[in-house]
């Protein structure tokens, strides 16, 4: 066994860090107060190939996994810069399409997730549906060449600044289970019919989030991922990723507040010390230090075991939940640490609130990742 | 053209440092890291170099314990191979030693143009570049904030008090670029996954043709009798502006002798 990273991957750690540093989170913060873009910061990372690091070589791709990609984010994270469209274009997206898509589709856009040029939101979430995914409304009903898609998706985060959504649909019912079948679509946001509402959310970062109305939107039939109704199977190839790389953003945050927190009580002296040499201020900064690190070290795992091509749910589940809680605690030391100027926009700590925060409950929220654990952990009934 | 790059690599300037309490050098055990002074001259090496065109980059290293992490990541940004000359007899070695050491390492790589900074980042005594273009009998121009080559020459303009020279010199010679002369690149994803399989020679002070006796603590001039810790910083003058603010600058200057 061997816990160190490749020689590779420290350095992709390094040069992310280097151009991070460059932008910082006083650049993050900016952009998402004026409702601007970080494109400066995306552009950079796309032409160093750092956004598709885990798109496959042969389509332009850095032909590497998952762990490559969630050590990307969590760089991005420890300068304050946590980028949410990582989680979703290239770690969910781009990977379904690898895994499921035909030839034609792994031509049409593997090769632009490669560059990061293309930008694709993924839709699940429904407001009624809410966290059971079998209960979507979203219907794809097939129409000689195209399919019809009606129905309503909400929180879809950057359906402002992407290109195209993977929208998952109902597309049938399984007569032996009554459950839904579903579908995968790639459908361009400009199609006629779907529209688009802003969801005002109190998160300082520069996506946003929407509604998405589907009134019968035409879909070409060539836009359907892999098999009809084979859906729920795909989605759950592109989750794993997905709760990894929530993992490593927060995982990202956590080390971010740290340093913030253990530099300031270093430097700052009120009663004539350092206030860090107050055990009331260092101890709750080790003990983060603790869970974040543990979270990193689950989230390594998980990642690993994902890119050996090994079952990674549990160990995926186990890292978003840890390394979730494991930031806001730290980020609420931090913010503690730095008494009134925790919460002074200058020192870049309570902004990130609304963004950690999030990760407790999105993508998939705690008490779902504890019902997942319970039962197939610990074998427990299932209660719903 | 060949060019050669020296690359020192570094103790990571962001950590904590220590000395060594007998010889009163920096400990070095950890991971070092490529000086940042030297990513300047790595960069203008690729810039000059054709790599399409047949001209090769060549680093060059002297480093404990065999480390390359400082020359992947200069191999990464697209040099082409490295050379690293590792020893335990090295140790101790004072600047010109190191330059007796790298100069028959360099002599192999038949360079055309050697590409230095100007100063370490960590011993930053500023000599090693010219002792060594002294060894190896070469031309040396220091301090370049630019850089050209033509037919069989370089042309160098030399940053000096009051502004610079333009300076011109025969191949083959050794140029030290100061910090800024060029933007380094980061290294892309690509060449990141590049670098493992670059050739990286290592070498020993015997596969130099060396004897122990020339080099490392043995062979070296210098040698560091005496440590003291630098003065604390006294604290700045706090000045309140009320609208004369300018006159206590130019005050402030004048004692300076900087207008
Ligand atoms: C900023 C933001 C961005 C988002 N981006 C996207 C996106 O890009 N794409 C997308 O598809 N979705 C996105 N989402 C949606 C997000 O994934 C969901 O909000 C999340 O999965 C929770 O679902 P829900 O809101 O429907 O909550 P509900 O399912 O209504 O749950 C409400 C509460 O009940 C709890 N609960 C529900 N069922 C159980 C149970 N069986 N046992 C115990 N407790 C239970 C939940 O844990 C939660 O606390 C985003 C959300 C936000 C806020
Ligand atoms: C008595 C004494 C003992 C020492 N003992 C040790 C020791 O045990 N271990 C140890 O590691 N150091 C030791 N040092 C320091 C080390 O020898 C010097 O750092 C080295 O000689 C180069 O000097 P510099 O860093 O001042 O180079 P400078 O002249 O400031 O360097 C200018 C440029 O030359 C190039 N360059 C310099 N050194 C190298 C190198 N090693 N490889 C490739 N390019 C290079 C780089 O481009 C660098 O930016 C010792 C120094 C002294 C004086």
């Amino acid at each position: 066994m061997d816990f160190r990273e490749t020689e590779e991957q420290q350095m992709l750690r390094q040069a992310v860090d280097s151009i991070a540093a460059k932008y910082g989170h006083s650049y993050f913060t900016e952009k998402a107060r004026s409702g601007g873009r970080t494109d400066e910061l995306w552009d950079e990372l796309a032409a160093s190939g750092f956004l598709g690091v885990n798109v496959p070589e042969e389509y332009g791709g850095g032909g590497m996994g998952i762990s490559e990609l969630a050590i990307v984010l969590e760089q991005l994270g420890t300068n304050g810069c946590p980028l949410l469209l990582l989680v979703v274009s290239p770690a969910i997206c781009a990977t379904i399409i690898a895994r499921f898509g035909s030839d034609e589709q792994k031509q049409l856009w593997l090769p632009r997730f490669a560059t990061a040029e293309l930008k694709m939101a993924f839709a699940i979430t429904e407001p009624d549906a809410g966290s059971n995914s079998h209960n979507i409304t979203t219907t794809a009903t097939r129409d000689g060449d195209v399919y019809r898609l009606r129905g309503t998706k909400y929180f879809i985060s950057f359906a402002d600044e992407s290109e195209s959504v993977l929208v998952v649909t109902r597309s049938g019912v399984d007569e032996s289970t009554g459950r839904g079948k579903l579908s995968l679509f790639v459908v361009d946001l400009d199609s006629p019919g779907l529209e688009k509402t802003l969801i005002p959310v109190e998160i300082v970062a520069p996506e946003n989030q929407f509604t998405l109305f589907f009134d019968d939107v035409e879909v070409p039939a060539d836009r359907l991922l892999g098999t009809e109704g084979d859906g729920l199977r795909q989605v759950f190839m592109g989750l794993n990723p997905e709760r990894i790389m929530t993992a490593a953003m927060a995982n990202g945050i956590g080390r971010y507040s740290l340093d913030k927190a253990s530099t300031y009580a270093r430097e700052r002296s009120v009663w004539g010390t350092p206030i860090g040499r107050h055990q009331g201020i260092s101890h709750p900064l080790a003990k983060a230090k603790i869970e974040v690190e543990l979270a990193r070290l689950m989230t390594q795992k998980a990642a690993w075991s994902y890119d050996a091509g090994l079952d990674a749910g549990e160990a995926a589940n186990f890292a978003k939940f840890a390394a979730a809680e494991a930031a806001l605690g730290a980020l609420d030391q931090a913010i503690q640490t730095h008494g009134g100027n925790g919460m002074s926009s200058e020192f870049g700590l309570a902004d990130m609130w609304g963004l950690t925060r999030l990760m407790r409950t999105a993508p998939v929220s705690r008490e779902m990742i504890l019902n997942f654990v319970g039962q197939h952990s610990l074998q427990l009934p299932k209660s719903y | 053209m060949n060019v050669v790059v020296c690359v020192k690599q570094i103790p990571d300037p962001a950590a904590p440092q220590a000395l060594d309490p007998e010889t009163r050098t920096l400990i070095r055990q950890g991971k070092l890291i490529l000086d940042d002074s030297d990513a300047y001259g790595v960069e203008m090496g690729l810039q000059l170099a054709n790599q399409a065109g047949g001209d090769v980059v060549t680093l060059v290293s002297m480093a404990p314990n065999g480390e390359t992490s400082g020359l992947r990541t200069a191999l990464a940004m697209g040099a082409d191979k490295a050379i690293l000359v590792s020893d335990d007899a090295l140790r101790g070695s004072d600047a010109l030693s190191t330059a007796k050491v790298l100069a028959k390492a360099i002599e192999r790589a038949e360079p055309d143009l050697i590409i230095a900074a100007t100063e370490s980042t960590d011993g930053y005594t500023g000599t090693f570049p010219v002792q060594l273009a002294e060894l190896l009998g070469l031309p040396s121009i220091t301090f370049a904030k630019k850089v050209t080559v033509g037919d069989g020459t370089v042309v160098v303009d030399r940053q000096t008090e009051a502004g610079y020279d333009e300076v011109e010199c025969p191949l083959p010679a050794l140029v030290t670029v100061t910090a800024g002369v060029v933007e380094p690149r980061y290294p892309s994803f690509k060449g990141i996954m590049a670098a493992k399989s670059k050739p990286l020679e290592q070498l020993t002070v015997a596969d130099l043709g060396l004897d122990a006796s020339q080099v490392g603590a043995a062979g070296s001039r210098q040698e560091v009798t005496d440590v003291s810790a630098a003065d604390e910083r006294k604290a700045g003058e706090i000045v309140q502006d009320e609208g004369d603010g300018y006159e206590y600058v130019v005050r402030f200057l004048e004692q300076l002798k900087l207008i």
